[in-house]
């Protein structure tokens, strides 16, 4: 590898060139692509399997949706974060809780000190919810709100409460929860998920959630398959997709034994995917997976409804390529993958700053991945035509052989009784280690050049960039909050509700959760109470 | 290094923080140039961390953060080891930190601090370095 100065020279009179000619899937590149590899040609977009974009005019009508992730401290500090994102012109709310929320957990809790409010917001009580989205309008902005189940049932009733107090119906919601049993905690970790919840209840308390959303929600998102997360751990394009769609077929298989129609639901489902470097491959992906996803519902679920075989995802520009050391590089990788989710023809993205290989972005850092997306949106034209790729040999040819490989490796899964079975049985966990293991090992070998990390290093770094930095007293307010919270209120409600919640978690014919987990949330019961609640009902304890 | 000398050390993390990436790769690594890693993984509190390097006579502690909670754990860690009279003790952290808080690690004790993109060589040679001091 290139790293000094008559290395540079030797390198030139050789000619500098690439380390090898793969994808970062491991997919050998042709030296040129004709139309003998390509077997589609003659698809539109918005037209059945909607490889090219599942609307016919795509970002002609309406730019993808600028979601950008945000969440940290107190609800107070997310919400000004929020509102000055939408002053900036993001158009649409991305939150994400603290990991104390995500485990179900308050911040109280023993092992939460250390932890509250650094990675998310810390949602415990309904009034933290009311003041999350205080002068926010629930009707007119479509929110995510990323939290995985047993904890998505109770941000779910919390939204539906504070929406209610507010004046706005729950038929007029906008937005998603992703409720992911299986993917929230940093990929898919038996390591991190069994350890609070278990398993098999979290994705049925999931399915609760879902049930009560797409009978009472119908501009509501049910499930936001989180591939992103997996991808994240260093798996390969291919095996993202895999694992993202099997688990999803697994969901679909599940509603359907609840008595619902493929046509019911399935355009509720969406993905969130990752948008890494490999700028064709990236592309490439998204494609494929439009295909398999409209198969799928088409040939294995019935769907008649075309809407059912919209593949929809939104995307983060992936983590993993970006590098502490000269971080304004972080500021080209990002715009390079920006470009790749919208030629990719993709609903939502969040631009990862350039500083998170340091902190949480400052406001400073936030707007520009939010500027990033408007210069992409406003002045390089890209949106004006849709899927301005389509019909280039490679892109469809690299389509094509995505598709192969991932079908493939679906039916691998299938075959081994689907993804939740494979997760369970700590397969996944497997495919994983593996794949961290190899992807380092490609970046310590020079396979995978990295600039600025295994290519053309500084010796002395000069950059200094500015840095987040949480409040000191947060996280023992936050704590004194909580104490305070519960000494206050009226505990009898509380018990009550909590009793029913654990009387109807209990019950021989099992009923839908979300009802009492809602009642719950109302009397005033914490985040933390009723996932406890639910833990007791299953006979669980936290295993640390 | 013999199998009789493998140089023996606790690879954890602290509080709720699940990101596994880096403590998984780097103790691979460890196991793979011959050290005796003894994996705590996640969710550990830094008494029980203390405990358990007392308990096996483990002088070297490899501790990764990424969501932020680094200072939090790394003060009661040197606390503790400093109220255990753990005088040969060494303390190693990895993950995303930021370059202020490297120097306040430093100072608070901490031997090295491995931020992403560190090379392998450099992480190895660097814990080699403190193991035979």
């Amino acid at each position: 590898m290139v790293t000094k100065a008559n290395e540079f020279y030797d390198a030139y009179l050789t000619g500098e060139k690439p380390p090898n000619y793969n994808t970062l899937s491991g997919i050998e590149l042709k030296q040129f692509y004709t139309a003998r590899d390509v077997r589609h040609m003659d698809e539109v977009p918005g037209k059945y399997p909607f490889t090219r974009g599942i609307h016919h005019d795509m970002y002609r009508r309406r730019f993808w949706t600028r979601r950008q992730q945000s969440g940290f401290g107190t609800p107070e500090q997310s919400n000004q974060r929020m509102k000055f994102l939408l002053s900036q012109g993001q158009t649409g709310l991305n939150c994400d809780p603290d990991v104390v929320t995500h485990l179900g957990l308050d911040p109280d809790y023993p092992l939460a000190e250390g932890d509250i409010g650094l990675a998310g917001t810390s949602i415990s009580t309904l009034e933290d919810m009311e003041k999350l989205f205080q002068d926010i309008p629930l009707n007119k902005v479509s929110t995510t709100i990323i939290v995985h189940p047993p904890t998505s049932a109770v941000l779910m009733a919390m939204y539906l409460i504070i929406a209610r107090k507010m004046g706005i119906p729950e038929s007029k919601l906008i937005g998603t929860i992703m409720n992911d049993a299986l993917n929230q905690l940093v990929g898919p970790t038996l390591e991190a998920v069994e350890r609070f919840f278990p398993v098999e209840a979290g994705v049925r308390l999931g399915l609760d959630v879902m049930e009560y959303c797409v009978k009472h929600m119908p501009r509501w998102n049910i499930l936001n398959i989180n591939a992103y997360n997996m991808r994240e751990t260093g798996i390969s394009a291919v095996q993202e997709a895999a694992f993202a769609l099997s688990l999803a077929a697994d969901y679909i298989q599940r509603l359907m034994e609840r008595g619902l129609t493929a046509d019911e639901f399935a355009r509720k489902i969406a993905f969130f995917c990752s948008m890494d470097i490999d700028f064709l491959e990236e592309i490439s992906k998204i494609r494929a997976m439009r295909r398999i996803w409209a198969k799928m519902l088409k040939e294995r679920f019935g769907a008649k409804d075309q809407r059912s075989c919209w593949f929809r995802t939104a995307i983060q520009t992936s983590a993993l390529p970006l590098t502490a050391q000269q971080p304004l590089n972080n500021i080209v990788r990002a715009t390079i993958q920006t470009l790749a989710a919208v030629l990719a023809g993709t609903q939502s993205i969040h631009t990862t700053s350039y500083d998170e290989a340091y902190a949480l972005p400052t406001e400073e850092s936030h707007k520009l991945s939010i500027r990033l997306q408007q210069v992409i949106a406003y002045e390089t034209n890209v949106t004006k035509t849709v899927d301005p790729l389509g019909g280039s040999y490679a892109i469809e040819g690299l389509t094509d052989r995505l598709e192969e490989e991932i079908q493939s490796l679906v039916q691998v899964i299938e075959d081994k009784g689907g993804f939740i079975e494979c997760f369970k049985q700590g397969w996944v966990e497997e495919q994983i280690n593996e794949a961290r293991y190899e992807y380092a090992r490609r970046i310590e070998s020079g396979e995978q050049v990295v600039v600025g990390v295994n290519a053309f290093k500084e010796e002395v770094e000069e950059t200094r960039i500015d840095l987040f930095k949480q409040a000191s007293d947060m996280q023992e307010k936050r704590k004194q909050y909580i104490i305070a919270y519960k000494r206050n209120r009226n505990q009898e409600k509380v018990d009550k509700a909590l009793d029913r919640l654990y009387k109807e978690a209990t019950a021989s014919e099992r009923v839908n959760l979300f009802i009492p987990v809602s009642e719950a949330v109302e009397a005033g019961a914490t985040t933390g109470e009723i996932i406890d609640t639910l833990r007791k009902a299953e006979n669980f304890e936290i295993r640390l | 290094m013999t199998a009789k000398a493998k140089t023996r050390i606790i690879m954890a993390k602290f509080g709720l923080d699940g990101h596994s990436n880096g403590i998984r790769i780097i103790s691979k690594w460890l196991k793979d140039a011959g050290f005796e890693v003894i994996y705590m993984g996640l969710y550990n509190t830094a008494e029980g961390v203390i405990k358990a390097a007392l308990e096996e006579g483990v002088n070297i502690i490899g501790c990764s953060f990424l969501e932020g909670s680094h200072l939090f754990y790394v003060k009661k860690l040197v606390q503790l080891a400093k109220e255990h009279k753990m005088d040969n003790i060494n303390f190693i952290v990895g993950g995303v930190i930021p370059p202020d808080d490297v120097l306040k690690l430093k100072e608070m004790g901490v031997k090295e601090v491995y931020t992403p993109g560190t090379p392998k060589d450099v992480i190895l040679n660097g814990i080699k370095a403190i193991a035979s001091e």
